[in-house]
């Protein structure tokens, strides 16, 4: 038989398969980036931020006004949460990260905090910021599974007498990939 | 370069492909058999070991066939089988971890019907066949022993074997191991629909070679391989749908396999038409 292997032209449908390729792969990064960036509108107690769409909103607890988790996360499903707690006029940005960190230590398996430092979100608000880092297991003694690590990061913010305490927990596999997300929902945040 | 030489047809190929079919369904009916007759019981490391091999053999049976039936001017054997070992590497190199961790396929593919359909087609269809077909174009198709048209149908089914044998061992390794009637099922479904999109984009290979064709010949067909693709899986997951009812809920896992095995005779026999007017078309060139 004929071949032609190694022609102009063989080459040039060689490069044109990969670049094709390369095509679909951006064009499905960039649906998968509106997918996942998709998001609902959610408003509570003066406060008003853009819910990721899909996600499963549980019922709060306590002071939170909000909570969301995405289950197709693996292990620990990524959770946003925001409180709304009253504090006094006067109250500091340490004070309230101190009481938030009593808190978590006493709810939450081997819970370390990881440091904690005053910092600016990407729209300028000074902020209060956490991080730490626990242990999640399911509750159900015979479930077969092993424990998830999961760290978090609180952003304090303090406004009007009161702290907004915006969460994010990952497990520490997905932390870092699912940050800027996590980001972006904080810029959503209006209160 | 110039070469020249008849051009015949392995008839065998396609005998392979449908007795790929018909003994893969025939072996799972036998695992699943087996498995409610014994009810072995396993600890994690046999759990896990019978999985892997249970994830050869879809591919062991399909090249027992193509070995024992390819007599007549035969395929080096050592090829196919790097060619096999070929896209089972790239499927573990390059595939699995573009899919499962660039992009994260699981976090998002199942948000609605669009989100399957293109998802499965832009990022799962094309990541696989044209890492298929990479494991055919930049191996054995520049050898002299790719000689035949239909060469390209069984490179590209030994790669996409090989793709599929480690998707299956993957799904065994980071599941600990699975429940055998079930497993196989999933392992058998997986295995005729790469073989089969492979058989397609062998097709477009097997011409690409061997005739002038444009150079969207090609990105025609892993297109084609990849839409196929994710297609198939979009319908998969609603024909294997679990049907929840006050009796409890039901499996459709066999479901799924009778719908592979349609789809897989039926893409063989599509690429078999094709294939043959090609050959005519060769052969009265050649003024046979």
């Amino acid at each position: 038989m004929a071949n032609k292997q190694g022609s102009l032209g063989d080459r040039f449908a060689e490069i044109t398969v990969v670049l094709v390729t390369l095509v679909a792969l951006i064009f499905g990064g960039m649906y998968k980036s509106s997918v996942e960036n998709a998001s609902i509108p959610f408003e509570a107690q003066g406060v008003s931020l853009a819910a990721p769409k899909g996600w499963i909103q549980a019922s709060v607890r306590g002071n939170e006004i909000f909570r969301a988790s995405d289950f197709n996360s693996s292990g620990f499903a990524t959770t946003y949460s925001v409180q709304k707690i009253a504090v006094a006029d006067d109250a500091t940005a340490p004070e309230v990260a101190n009481f938030i960190l009593m808190d978590r230590a006493q709810t939450l398996d081997a819970f370390k905090a990881l440091d904690q430092n005053e910092v600016s979100d990407s729209l300028g608000r000074d902020a209060y910021l956490l991080h730490y880092v626990y242990v999640s297991s399911n509750p159900d003694a015979t479930h077969a599974s092993i424990p998830n690590i999961v760290r978090g990061a609180d952003f304090i913010y303090l406004k009007g007498g009161y702290a907004y305490v915006v969460s994010f927990q990952a497990d520490d596999q997905n932390y870092d990939r699912d940050l800027g997300r996590f980001y972006r929902f904080l810029e959503s945040l209006q209160f | 370069m110039k070469e020249s030489h008849p051009v015949h047809e392995r008839k065998h190929i396609w005998r392979d492909g449908f007795l790929l079919v018909v003994a893969l369904c025939v072996f799972v009916g036998l695992v699943f058999a087996l498995d409610n007759a014994m009810k072995p019981t396993f600890n994690a490391t046999t759990l896990a070991l019978t999985g892997v091999f249970l994830a050869f053999v879809p591919a062991f049976i399909w090249l027992a066939f193509f070995y024992i039936q390819d007599s007549v001017e035969p395929e080096p054997k050592g090829y196919v089988l790097a060619v096999f070992v070929l896209g089972g590497l790239l499927a573990a190199a390059v595939g699995i971890p573009v899919v499962d961790n660039l992009f994260r396929v699981s976090h998002w593919i199942y948000t609605n019907t669009l989100s399957s359909i293109l998802g499965g087609i832009l990022v799962v269809g094309f990541t696989q066949e044209f890492l298929k077909y990479a494991a055919v174009r930049y191996s054995i198709y520049n050898s002299d022993e790719y000689d035949e048209p239909t060469d390209g149908v069984t490179y590209a089914t030994a790669a996409g074997l090989g793709y599929a044998t480690m998707l299956n061992i993957n799904f065994v390794i980071s599941n600990g191991g699975v429940d055998l009637g079930a497993g196989m099922i999933r392992m058998a479904v997986v295995a005729l629909a790469h073989a089969a999109f492979a058989g397609v984009t062998g097709y477009f290979l097997g011409r690409a070679k061997f005739e002038s064709e444009s150079i969207w010949w090609m990105p025609t067909g892993i297109t084609l391989a990849a839409i196929f693709n994710g297609i198939f899986n979009w319908l998969l997951g609603i024909v294997t749908q679990p049907t929840i009812s006050l009796s409890g809920a039901k499996d459709n896992a066999w479901w799924g396999l009778v719908f592979a095995a349609v789809v897989a005779l039926a893409t063989t026999s599509a690429v078999l038409a094709l294939v043959r007017r090609n050959i005519q078309a060769l052969k009265a060139a050649q003024g046979e």
